[in-house]
């Protein structure tokens, strides 16, 4: 691993270019609607691989990230109703939101393939109807249900949360990186392949699960936080809904599940569609759902799974792999 | 509420089983023989309702009688669905009919707001207003019309299952599938007519729901919770133990909302679920 031949390092520069220029993005002017897409592109991308992280390599179906950036953003929220600033509500956000999976994993993991995911599937739905019933500050009902406006954040620029999201973004893709290669992707991979085998060969199952299953949780908390941050509004039906979900499932799908680069890909097509779909958005889910099923029939490894029989594919990858 | 009568909401609870029963026995039935979890199966149950009220309100047919239209219909939707897209789900990877299932309930959902707009909706018929006395107690007849409903599917069903070729045939199959497959049986046309019932049985289910309380297109997601917890409560398996299981959520339910209030009714179900999965998995009845 030490030495670099030329194609990793050419590899090397072109990543931290696009990543240098992502980030300079707003200082050098570029249009607003560019930001917002690449906000919203960081935003779904930390989201969809943490759920690749959990369905792709911990073969945990997980249908409560809603519950999690939901979690998140309603600390936030709240946050700022008593005082906290609001980055401190986003860290906080975080921590809520990995303490809750710790505390929901008691049911759910007790419970194995699509057993977890019904029972992940129920969690969202009872926060909403919390979220209805339960206004633990402000008196004053502002808009559906139980919202809030995310206060005293008129200090912070666009460009500042842009930033965030992209930090959260791209360490996402490097902390799926860095837990693949780690004891615990080992353990991961093991448990895919053979769940029995590895937990006989001394794999702690359980704790490998639930350590991913918190980090995921964690890490999709911080990208909702930023989410309701740039939004500055929050509301249960919206926030713990299946269409999050949704779009956390056709990133990963699209782009290919169980593949580190899938979710990348299937968060740029995500946006895209996003932006397509806007003029029909009563439609949109019909169309995702028809795209979703499609994919999963036709290529089930997604574009990366198509894209790797070519030969250009198998040329970059070369240059890319460590 | 709060009439101080406890017999009331009791009473009304385990009529409401028979209903939830009806919503379960689809999913407990594609659970037992294909092992997958059908995450459209409440939203088969919302478009059930649907039909009948596209039925009711455009041709004027009743309810109950459009289902000599409507299960035929959904049949050989379950059919197809399970031919063209479960079929082949389940030959590329253990995740795959997941995605798909929920997939489809995201379709399902979404054309029926197109069709129906996310107003609520409800089957009003000139007897689900009505109620029937026990004593000196009223009850809405709608809900006795769903305990019955929920009796006569579940002994259908039972009759099916062990006195018929098919039946027998799809029960061989969900205890050993390449057991079944040596004796001779297709097991892949098995599923689809194992698919295809529950859908039946659905359609029946979104009638009986949809004279009992409103529905939205999204209601789909409650649906297939109460479903859930009943097979959860029930264990899987168990026509007997379904019924019961759909009975206690049903008693639950009322009786939360007859203390808490009428909003606390479905977190009641959810919480129920999420503490039943912690406590015992495999059901109250399982093995």
């Amino acid at each position: 691993m030490g030495f670099k031949t030329l194609r990793q390092k050419i590899n090397l520069v072109l990543t931290v270019t696009c990543v240098v220029v992502l980030a300079a993005l707003p200082v050098i002017g570029a249009p607003q609607s560019w930001l917002l897409y690449a906000f919203l592109f960081f935003v779904y991308l930390a989201m969809a691989n943490m759920w690749n992280l959990l369905a792709g390599y911990s073969g945990l179906i997980s249908l409560c990230q809603p519950a999690f950036l939901g979690l998140a953003g309603y600390t936030l929220a709240i946050g700022t109703w008593v005082g906290i600033p609001w980055w401190a509500g986003l860290l906080g956000g975080a921590i809520v939101a990995g303490v809750f999976a710790l505390l929901i994993s008691i049911p759910v993991f007790r419970l194995s393939g699509i057993y977890f995911a019904i029972g992940t599937l129920v969690v969202p739905e009872a926060l909403r109807m919390v979220f209805y019933l339960w206004r633990p500050v402000g008196g004053q009902m502002h808009g559906a249900g139980a919202g809030y406006m995310i206060k005293e954040i008129g200090g912070v620029s666009t460009d500042l949360m842009y930033w965030w999201a992209l930090v959260v973004g791209i360490g996402s893709i490097l902390l799926v990186r860095l837990i693949l290669r780690s004891n615990l992707g080992l353990g991961l991979a093991a448990i895919r392949d053979n769940e029995r085998a590895a937990a006989s060969c001394g794999v702690s199952v359980f704790k490998l699960k639930l350590y991913t299953f918190i980090v995921a949780a964690v890490v999709t908390g911080l990208a909702g936080g930023v989410y309701y941050l740039y939004q500055g509004y929050i509301e249960p039906s919206a926030t713990f809904n299946v269409k999050w979900t949704m779009t956390l499932l056709l990133a990963t799908v699209i782009g290919g599940i169980r593949t580190e680069e899938g979710p990348v890909i299937g968060t740029i097509v995500v946006v895209f569609l996003y932006f397509l779909l806007a003029r029909y958005a009563g439609y949109s889910l019909l169309i995702q759902g028809i795209i979703l099923i499609g994919i999963m029939l036709l290529s089930p490894q997604g574009i990366v799974g198509v894209l790797r029989r070519s030969r250009l594919y198998r040329y970059v990858a070369e240059c890319g792999a460590p | 509420m709060g009439s101080g009568d406890i017999i009331t909401p009791l009473v009304m609870g385990l009529l409401l089983g028979g209903l939830y029963a009806l919503i379960a026995l689809g999913l407990s039935m594609v659970f037992g023989v294909m092992r997958l979890i059908n995450l459209a199966h409440g939203d088969l149950v919302a478009l059930g309702s649907y039909g009948a009220y596209a039925l009711m309100t455009v041709v004027g047919i009743d309810p109950i009688v459009g289902l000599v239209i409507s299960v035929p219909a959904m049949f050989l939707l379950g059919l197809a669905i399970q031919k063209y897209l479960m079929g082949r789900a389940f030959a590329i990877s253990s995740e795959a009919p997941l995605i798909i299932a929920f997939g489809i309930s995201l379709v399902i959902q979404n054309a029926n707001q197109i069709a129906w707009t996310p107003l609520s909706r409800a089957l009003n018929t000139p007897y689900s207003h009505m109620s029937f006395t026990i004593g000196a107690r009223q009850f809405p007849l709608s809900y006795l019309l769903d305990f019955a409903a929920g009796v006569v599917v579940m002994l259908a069903l039972r009759y099916f299952l062990t006195s018929t070729y098919l039946g027998r045939a799809i029960t061989a199959a969900s205890q050993d599938k390449k057991a079944a497959q040596l004796m001779g049986i297709n097991t892949n046309r098995v599923y689809g007519y194992a698919f295809a019932i529950a859908m039946a049985s659905a359609a029946i289910a979104g009638v009986f729901l949809g004279m009992t309380f409103p529905f939205t297109p999204t209601s789909g997601v409650s649906f297939l919770t109460i479903a859930f917890g009943t097979v959860i409560i029930g264990g899987l398996g168990s026509m007997l133990g379904t019924f019961i299981g759909g009975m206690i959520l049903g008693v639950f339910q009322t009786l939360g909302g007859y203390f808490l209030g009428p909003a606390f009714q479905m977190l009641i179900v959810y919480v129920i679920v999420l503490v039943i999965l912690a406590v015992r998995p495999q059901g109250l009845f399982g093995r």
